[in-house]
């Protein structure tokens, strides 16, 4: 447990020292900040009057920059210690692999959480400006970040069992982001599909229409246990990823 | 402290360790010797418990290196090629996270640091970033970090590569102040390495064991017969003439510089013709400027042993004469 939450402190200091989890938090919240704006209009202009989290959290925008987000800043985990090296004096101190895996996974989903935080400032924005007190249903809200960490929790790792194969980190980002396009837009597939098998099949995967529900606040068990048993699975994967080098 | 019986290697088509066996006791300097890419870091990296054997048995300190990896990973420190640091964090810190993961209990870990940054003379960089640290300070944080869990075995693969003769000479100053109390395993293909530091000497070639023994040893067994060079005043012919005659002698080489001819005398095993030599000379009423035996060195073992069953006599043999003749100073 003691080399688990060092590694792990090592993981966060490591994104809070690299560049490019700053540019991609900087990069997020522009997006997020882009999406907001068009809500505010809509709310102006009072073509709008309920739905307001929905398109706030369950819009392209957000999905935009988590699909961007989430591949750069998990690509560098593991590629870049196979890149330097440093895998092996890592792998050669005595820990297991698992509190490897779990401390990278926990690490990045840390700072996944961290760059969400700021967007819950939206919510008092438009609560302080608004005159008419629209329905603001902590519930919802609640179930919008449910949302948003589910389904981060299994995009961030499915990106690190991406980067546990290679030492490339830009094969690693665009494997995990064309993992995660897939899964993400499996919703549409359901959408224009005829077959009636294969929409409803497509369906159950699609993270967007997940998050239409959890940002309506209706917190269905189905979705939340697809999540949470996947990325137990996905690290699972991982960890076998990692022990592999010990087959050959 | 180490043991390996018939540990074997292969990769994906190519054997790379075949058939190893070898034992390190406790307290001893062993190097590990041979050229590129003959099984010297992938045995390390077995031995580390970063890589698992195809075959064979690998003890340390007692344990089973695969089936108690995580016991035998604290009792050795494992410095790999090339010396893979964090190079955004600083020493301090970093020495202080790999204290911890490799369990150094919280309380001690602020002595344990300062006192293997004071063995590698890291003392005046504790704050500073390793990606801003030159080669040589970078060398020493890899051997500060394979130190600061005292561990009972260290492996260094190849370390003084990339280094300056001065750092060389200081890491190697460090490495024998270090065996004083640990066990070591080091791999090189720097010949003066081994002869400085080491107490015993593996050549390894191609994943075998070719020889083993003290430096001194190899020299003695490996090498018999020694190089001669005489400097006369007097044509070549006759110089050759005289000098091929001579009990011990098995060939002479020879060339001109000005008057004087310069010739190299390769002598049978166990003689040693200096005084016929002498004497000959004398005889004949030449003039001798020079007549001195040439020391085997253990480049010479590593040559025969190595060199020649790659490549015979060919290419890389003449690439390494010069350095022989180097050492006479004649060419």
């Amino acid at each position: 447990m003691r080399s688990f939450l060092l590694l792990w402190k090592r993981e966060v200091g490591s994104f809070f020292l690299s560049p490019i989890a700053y540019i991609m938090s900087f990069f997020f919240l522009v997006v997020m900040g882009v999406g907001f704006g068009f809500t505010v209009q809509h709310l102006t202009a009072g073509s709008m009057s309920y739905e307001v989290l929905q398109n706030i959290y369950a819009s392209f925008f957000p999905w935009l920059s988590v699909l961007i987000a989430v591949p750069v800043l998990t690509m560098r985990s593991f590629a870049e210690e196979r890149k330097f090296g440093t895998i092996e004096t890592l792998m050669t101190a005595p820990v297991s692999d698992t509190a490897v895996v779990l401390s990278k996974y926990f690490g990045c989903l840390l700072f996944y959480v961290v760059m969400w935080i700021p967007t819950i400032s939206y919510i008092f924005i438009i609560n302080k400006f608004s005159t008419t007190k629209i329905a603001l249903d902590p519930g919802a809200l609640l179930g919008a970040y449910l949302g948003g960490l589910l389904i981060g929790g299994l995009f961030v790792a499915i990106g690190i069992f991406c980067s546990s194969f290679t030492s490339n980190q830009i094969v690693a980002a665009i494997m995990s982001f064309a993992v995660m396009m897939m899964l993400f837009m499996a919703g549409l597939v359901s959408h224009i599909s005829n077959i009636e098998w294969v929409a409803r099949l497509t369906g159950y995967f699609s993270s967007l229409a997940h998050m239409m529900d959890f940002s309506r606040g209706v917190v269905d068990s189905r979705p939340v246990v697809y999540y949470v048993t996947s990325t137990v699975a996905v690290l699972f994967a991982t960890i076998r990823v990692v022990e592999a080098r010990k087959w050959k | 402290m180490i043991k390996v019986e018939q540990l074997t290697k292969h990769y994906a088509g190519t054997v790379a360790v075949d058939n190893l066996s070898f034992n390190v006791s406790e307290g001893e300097i062993v190097g590990f010797l041979g050229p590129n890419g003959a099984g010297k870091t992938t045995t390390m990296r077995i031995l580390a418990g970063y890589l698992p054997a195809t075959g064979g048995e690998i003890e340390v300190a007692g344990r089973d290196v695969f089936r108690e990896s995580l016991e035998v990973r604290k009792r050795i420190g494992y410095l790999p090629e090339n010396c893979p640091l964090y190079l955004d964090m600083r020493v301090d810190e970093y020495l202080e996270y790999r204290a911890g993961i490799k369990g150094v209990s919280p309380r001690a870990v602020r002595s344990r640091v300062d006192g293997v940054k004071e063995k590698c003379g890291l003392q005046e960089v504790g704050t500073r970033i390793i990606g801003q640290l030159s080669k040589g300070f970078r060398q020493r944080v890899g051997l500060a970090d394979a130190l600061v869990h005292d561990p009972q075995l260290l492996i260094l693969d190849e370390p003084t590569v990339g280094l300056d003769p001065a750092q060389i000479r200081q890491v190697r100053q460090l490495i024998r102040e270090l065996a004083r109390t640990h066990t070591i395993l080091l791999s090189t293909h720097i010949l003066p390495e081994v002869e400085t530091t080491c107490d015993r000497v593996l050549i390894i070639n191609e994943g075998r064991i070719i020889a083993s023994g003290t430096p001194k040893e190899l020299e003695q067994n490996l090498l018999t017969g020694s190089r001669i060079t005489v400097d006369i005043k007097v044509p070549e012919e006759r110089a050759r003439e005289n000098l091929e005659t001579l009990l011990g002698v098995k060939s002479v080489s020879t060339y001109m510089v000005d008057e004087w001819t310069v010739a190299e005398i390769e002598c049978d095993e166990h003689e040693d013709p200096r005084e016929a030599i002498f004497t000959s000379v004398v005889e004949a009423g030449w003039k001798m400027r020079e007549l001195r035996q040439h020391k085997k060195t253990l480049e010479d073992v590593f040559v025969e042993l190595v060199v020649d069953r790659n490549g015979g006599d060919g290419v890389e043999r003449s690439g390494i004469q010069p350095a022989r003749s180097e050492l006479g100073g004649a060419s």
